[in-house]
């Protein structure tokens, strides 16, 4: 049994002050530091390799007990979500179009220019207090510290710590996470189930099967926004949601590279030609011919409607809070003769000089309004767009800010 | 010296250590209670400091924290401190007892956890982080406790294993025989 002494007590002070020497090395920064880390990392990984193997059947075993009703209940709400996107993405696609369009025109920065590099999430974070995850890409993919991380949905954090194959990344929801972000409005919600995607009166899936080529166009701008035959955009920008994808046709069956060129260039041809004369009246007619030209199977017409002006309400700063509360905006300014920030208002990164994010990158929607008292603003809880419970391919933008370009 | 390091408890926490910090980076992020990833190596600590006393409880603390900071990306120390101090206050809660009961030790084990547990916002704090103290602690914080007395009966014997130590036998002195 142990026996309290003097000579123990020195022990545990002689520990507690080493840790705080390390403490303070590796708080100031320390190159040895950061190599014991290293390689410490690395002499880890295969005894985390060989003890993922042996507990895996565990944690199966875990989840089909605990997680089973949930997932029953997930599966059922994806699925009608899936329904519910498919008829929405070209609306969506047509707005990212679009507005990639005004950028180059106004030779604003857009993400197009911008490399990416794809990483597999290897870990998450073992302690309650941080939100962060681990990637295997490291400083052999060029990735550095600061770099937005992003998935298919939007923003998912940023790099905190980069070794030569790993690196970790803080999620937007740690309460250490900050960026600046522009809350934007539009007068119409774009995933709301659209109502005459099929003038045909073929349901989405109906669509699909049939091989049918669809169309939208935006008001405004007249610019045909085509797809390929079996419902999939134009994989043209790096935005999230739209990557260089597989494309399949009507029969599954994924088309070669130089099929896809031929069927992009068709679709640029098509798109040209409708640009070039204006519809208004009927758009139906004439941008259904201008775009059944990639597709040598039967072809209809689907043309959707979306008014989608985009006001730019407010900039403020996006905080995350944990991982079971909403970030928040906060050093907002409240302008109603301009536009009230309410909820349903759409959150993305603002860019700027000095900003570790490039703008225009989709980050939430508003999801609820506190007011406070005095001259603070509103707080802004948000809803992100990426669901942060679940990563398993995360995309790193290659992006250093203009203040730090060059050095 | 080194054949005082190969007979000393270094040599078996370090490896124990490392199959814990994996254990604790693989299944235990994934069997959470509650959104709580429960603290396996922290409980390890508080459970050594039951077996092995204060100061034997602090040097795997110790051991096991700068581990756990390294692998983690945590800044080093921050576990280090609260691991420590979980397997101090598991040893000096040991001494109320002379041989605790099963449960005893784990009464003591899970309270070893808590107050580590607890420690990491602390130290957090102090290092700068702002608002470390999150709504979610209280729920942290008993479920780590809980989960750390519920395993004390193997990670008990286990921190005994890695310090060296026999389990004390204890025998009724005889009335006639002097004391030595």
């Amino acid at each position: 049994m142990a026996i309290y002494s003097v000579g123990r007590k020195r022990v545990i002070i002689a520990l507690l002050l080493t840790t705080v020497l390390l403490l303070t090395l590796d708080l100031r920064g320390n190159p040895v530091v950061d190599a014991v880390r290293e390689g410490f990392t690395v002499a880890m990984r295969p005894v985390e390799a060989a003890t993922g193997v042996v507990t895996n059947p565990i944690e199966r075993a875990w989840h089909g007990i605990v997680d089973y009703d949930d997932l029953e209940q997930e599966n059922i709400a994806l699925q009608e979500q899936v329904d519910r996107l498919i008829g929405t993405t070209a609306a969506a696609e047509a707005a990212v179009i679009e507005g990639k369009e005004l950028q180059a025109l106004y030779s604003l920065p857009s993400l197009s220019g911008i490399d990416t590099e794809v990483a597999r999430v290897v870990g998450y974070s073992a302690n309650n207090l941080d939100q962060v995850i681990e990637i295997d890409k490291g400083s052999s993919s060029g990735i550095e510290v600061g770099m937005p991380v992003v998935n298919q949905a939007g923003l998912v954090g940023k790099v905190t710590r980069v070794l030569t194959n790993s690196a970790r990344v803080m999620l937007v929801t740690d309460a250490r996470y900050a960026v600046a972000v522009k809350v934007t409005s539009s007068d119409q919600v774009i995933d709301e189930a659209p109502t005459d995607t099929t003038p045909s009166g073929l349901e989405p899936d109906e669509v699909v099967a049939a091989g049918t080529t669809t169309t939208t166009t935006v008001p405004g701008s007249s610019f045909p926004v085509p797809t390929y035959p079996n419902g999939l955009p134009v994989p043209e920008t790096t935005l999230p949601g739209a990557t260089a994808d597989p494309v399949f046709d009507e029969n599954g069956r994924q088309l070669t590279p130089d099929e896809v060129a031929a069927l992009e260039a068709a679709i640029v041809a098509a798109a040209e030609a409708a640009s070039s004369e204006p519809t208004t009246s009927d758009p139906g007619t004439e941008l259904a011919e201008a775009a059944a030209e990639p597709s040598s199977t039967t072809s209809t017409t689907t043309t959707t409607s979306t008014t989608v002006p985009i006001i730019e309400k407010e900039y403020g700063l996006i905080e995350g809070r944990g991982g079971f509360r909403l970030p928040q905006i906060k050093f907002v300014a409240d302008s109603p003769s301009l536009a009230e920030l309410q909820a349903g208002d759409l959150v993305e990164t603002a860019g700027g000089s000095t900003s570790l994010a490039p703008p225009g990158i989709p980050v939430g929607r508003v999801l609820n309004r506190a007011d406070r008292p005095g001259s603070g603003g509103p707080l802004l809880d948000v809803e992100l767009h990426a669901d942060l419970d679940r990563l398993n391919f995360v995309r790193v933008v290659l992006y250093k800010p203009l203040s730090e370009v060059g050095q | 010296m080194f054949a005082a390091f190969v007979q000393g408890p270094l040599v078996r926490i370090i490896p124990v250590g490392m199959i814990m910090l994996a254990l604790q980076r693989t299944i235990f992020v994934e069997l959470q209670v509650d959104g709580v990833i429960i603290q396996v190596m922290m409980a390890t600590a508080a459970a050594a400091g039951v077996a092995g006393g204060s100061e034997r409880g602090a040097l795997v603390g110790f051991v096991f924290g700068v581990m756990f900071d390294l692998v983690e990306g945590t800044p080093l120390g921050s576990t280090a401190i609260a691991m420590t101090i979980a397997g101090v206050v598991g040893g000096l809660l040991a001494l109320i007892a002379a041989d605790p009961q099963w449960w005893l030790n784990a009464l003591f084990a899970g309270l070893g956890t808590a107050v580590g547990a607890m420690t990491i916002p602390l130290v957090r704090l102090f290092i700068g982080e702002s608002d470390p103290f999150q709504d979610r602690l209280t729920v942290v914080v008993p479920v780590v406790a809980v989960a750390g007395a519920a395993m004390s009966p193997v990670l008990v014997p286990l921190g005994r294993w890695c310090l060296r130590m026999k389990r004390p036998e204890w025998s009724r002195p005889i009335d006639n025989e002097p004391v030595s």
